[in-house]
């Protein structure tokens, strides 16, 4: 149990920044996902706060303790690998007793706390076996397990679900929720995965380039995104980011001043008159893509050529090449700055 | 996994692409194997007039001679002496190049050098080096109160071709350690410093035990070394002396077929040779190319 703070944290790599001072804090029992695309210093930031990278400047406090140049060891932290790290000429159980050996765990407190993650993960009956008689999802709990045992301040996840299949994956995401939940162990969890990010997170830090661009609850994140970034990266398909030039005779007169394109999110779009006052656009239809219980309509906008995608529940019938009138709510719009890369109606950043 | 099987349109063509690597092998390696287990088997006049089959004698002989079966005793010391040096010197060096990043290909390529030192070349370096008279190393060891004489101390002769020897053997386990280093997956000495390893025991309970299947290979490697590529070294060096101090098996059929011109004994001393290195092959063969199971 215990918080993270990270002050103004900077990494170099010679004259490259990696990451380029990054504030966070850490509530107690929060999990916490960085998300972005890669490059990005997500998990550079996060095998900082392990200890595996050295820190440029800046500061990382682990429940209060300034922990910039403690060893991984000392930082009373576990971490689950990519590629689970699993130490493949020990058995599962050595794997699990290894950390605590290390620490000279008396030999019944090992066995207590072995036998209680064996059953919190249910891998009892694979104690003895070797890593590499084990399936990927095996693999996976047997490296949660190791985490687990060592009753640790806080949990590190670096990418841990990127190396399983898409069914394996979802089912493994929510086994990872109901951990965090029951054990209450603040945890930071990198994915690019922006789907996983979503379900897991307390809260998302949306990272890119080295920065922060915005650290807030998945459906705050999704609903306000702060940035064109942002707003570009969390949410498929992604937000439709079109410059105020693109639309021909529409009134923009109620947004911001400084406003010079606008985030309209693809189920936001609509091929019928809402009630209340709307935006309007003249289109033509491009290519439809049924995917299931909703599609996807692609459309160009008359007079800009500029692409958008529409999210449309059902499986509406529209012909490739039809002229469409689209309407959107006015409160539906997200303005931003394309200069700052901004939102314009953010009283904080305006 | 299984290669692909070609097929030839003609029946004749596959055994005549063979044929030179059979005529190789056949003329070189498997024809003066039979003439050496042929002879070995029997005593030659020492003019050469006369050659009488004599069963077993040869052996039976070598192995109630006394300075055979000394030599036998310090072939063994020799090649556990030279192994285990040159096998814990180069895992030690190629562990600390493994540590640096940057500069690593100029270490690497620096520490190769010596394996590309012909044996006898590298016995006269090390003649001279440690030559009681004009060599640099007794004039220093004299300084520190150490009476170097190689030629008249058989224990001083016998550490001083183990170190020749290892010198020159360093370099070959030095590349295999570097590679098997090199594929220990970092995230897992990652994991092990966070379970709180501490750079010592990391080594030994991590890296060490996944790079056993590399030792064990370079164990069977330099033990073969060790017994019967160093004659070049012994030649240069110490010549098998002094009194027979440093006489290892190898070195032993020389003198006694070539010098002695007792062609019988020598002949069945490297029959004793070859069914020690063909076991010595087969545990390689069995054990290596399967694999350790971790």
């Amino acid at each position: 149990m215990a918080t993270i703070n990270i002050v103004d944290l900077q990494k170099n790599y010679g004259p490259v920044p990696a990451v380029k001072g990054i504030n966070l804090s850490v509530e107690d029992g929060e999990l916490i996902v960085l998300v972005g695309p890669s490059g990005c210093g997500k998990s550079t930031l996060l095998r900082m706060v392990a200890g595996l990278e050295s820190v440029t400047s800046g500061r990382i406090e682990i429940a209060g303790r300034d922990v910039v140049k403690a060893e991984p060891a000392e930082r009373d932290i576990a971490m689950v690998f990519q590629n689970y790290a699993l130490y493949p000429h020990m058995t599962v159980r050595g794997n699990l007793e290894y950390g605590l050996k290390n620490r000279g765990t008396p030999r019944a407190e090992i066995d207590r706390r072995v036998q209680e993650a064996a059953d919190i993960l249910e891998i009892g009956p694979l104690l003895d076996r070797k890593p590499r008689q084990l399936s990927g999802g095996q693999r996976q709990r047997v490296a949660m397990g190791r985490a687990i045992v060592r009753e640790p301040a806080a949990f590190l996840f670096d990418e841990p679900l990127s190396n399983l299949d898409a069914k394996l994956r979802v089912q493994m995401r929510v086994e990872i929720r109901k951990l965090q939940r029951r054990l209450k162990t603040t945890s930071l969890y990198v994915t690019h995965d922006q789907l996983e990010a979503m379900t897991l997170a307390d809260r998302l830090v949306v990272m890119n380039g080295g920065l922060v661009e915005q650290i807030g609850t998945p459906t705050d994140v999704y609903d306000r995104p702060a940035t064109l970034f942002v707003a570009g990266f969390i949410g498929s398909p992604p937000m439709n980011l079109v410059p105020l030039s693109a639309f021909s005779g529409a009134d923009f007169s109620a947004l911001p001043p400084n406003t010079d394109i606008v985030g309209i999110r693809p189920d936001a779009l609509l091929l019928e008159r809402p009630e209340g006052p709307s935006v309007t656009v003249e289109a033509i239809a491009e290519l439809l893509e049924p995917i299931g219980g909703e599609s996807h309509l692609h459309v160009k906008l008359t007079g800009s050529n500029q692409s958008v995608v529409l999210s449309i529940q059902g499986r509406p019938h529209v012909d490739e090449g039809a002229a469409l009138t689209i309407f959107a709510r006015p409160a539906d719009l997200h303005p931003f700055n394309s200069a700052t890369g901004r939102r314009t109606d953010d009283p904080a950043t305006a | 996994m299984q290669a692909k099987r070609t097929t030839f349109p003609n029946k004749f063509l596959p055994y005549w692409l063979l044929v030179p690597q059979l005529a190789v092998t056949l003329i070189f390696f498997i024809w003066p194997a039979v003439q050496a287990l042929k002879s070995s088997f029997e005593r030659e006049d020492p003019f050469g007039f006369k050659t009488t089959f004599v069963w077993f004698e040869n052996y039976r002989r070598l192995l109630v001679d006394p300075m055979y079966v000394g030599s036998l005793g310090r072939t063994a010391v020799f090649a556990f002496s030279v192994t285990a040096l040159s096998m814990s010197l180069s895992l030690i060096l190629a562990v600390a190049v493994n540590r640096v990043l940057r500069s690593n290909r100029a270490y690497t390529t620096l520490l190769v050098w010596p394996y590309a030192v012909a044996p006898v070349v590298v016995g006269i370096l090390w003649w001279f080096m440690f030559n009681p008279t004009i060599g640099i190393a007794p004039y220093l060891l004299r300084g520190m109160g150490i009476a170097w004489n190689h030629r008249v101390d058989g224990n001083q002769a016998m550490i001083f071709v183990v170190m020749a020897a290892s010198w020159k053997q360093i370099s070959y386990n030095f590349l295999f350690f570097v590679a098997g280093l090199q594929s220990v997956p970092q995230s897992q000495i990652e994991a092990a410093a966070i379970d709180g390893a501490g750079p010592f025991k990391r080594f030994w309970t991590i890296v060490f035990p996944l790079l056993a299947p590399t030792t064990f290979f370079l164990l069977i490697v330099n033990i073969n070394y060790a017994m019967f590529d160093t004659f070049g070294i012994i030649d240069a060096t110490t010549q098998g002396g002094p009194a027979q101090a440093t006489n290892i098996l190898v070195y032993k059929v020389y003198t006694d077929g070539f010098l002695g011109l007792n062609i019988g004994s020598s002949s069945a001393q490297s029959v004793i040779l070859m069914i020690i290195v063909i076991a010595l092959t087969a545990i390689q063969f069995r054990y290596v190319e399967r694999r350790i199971q971790y």
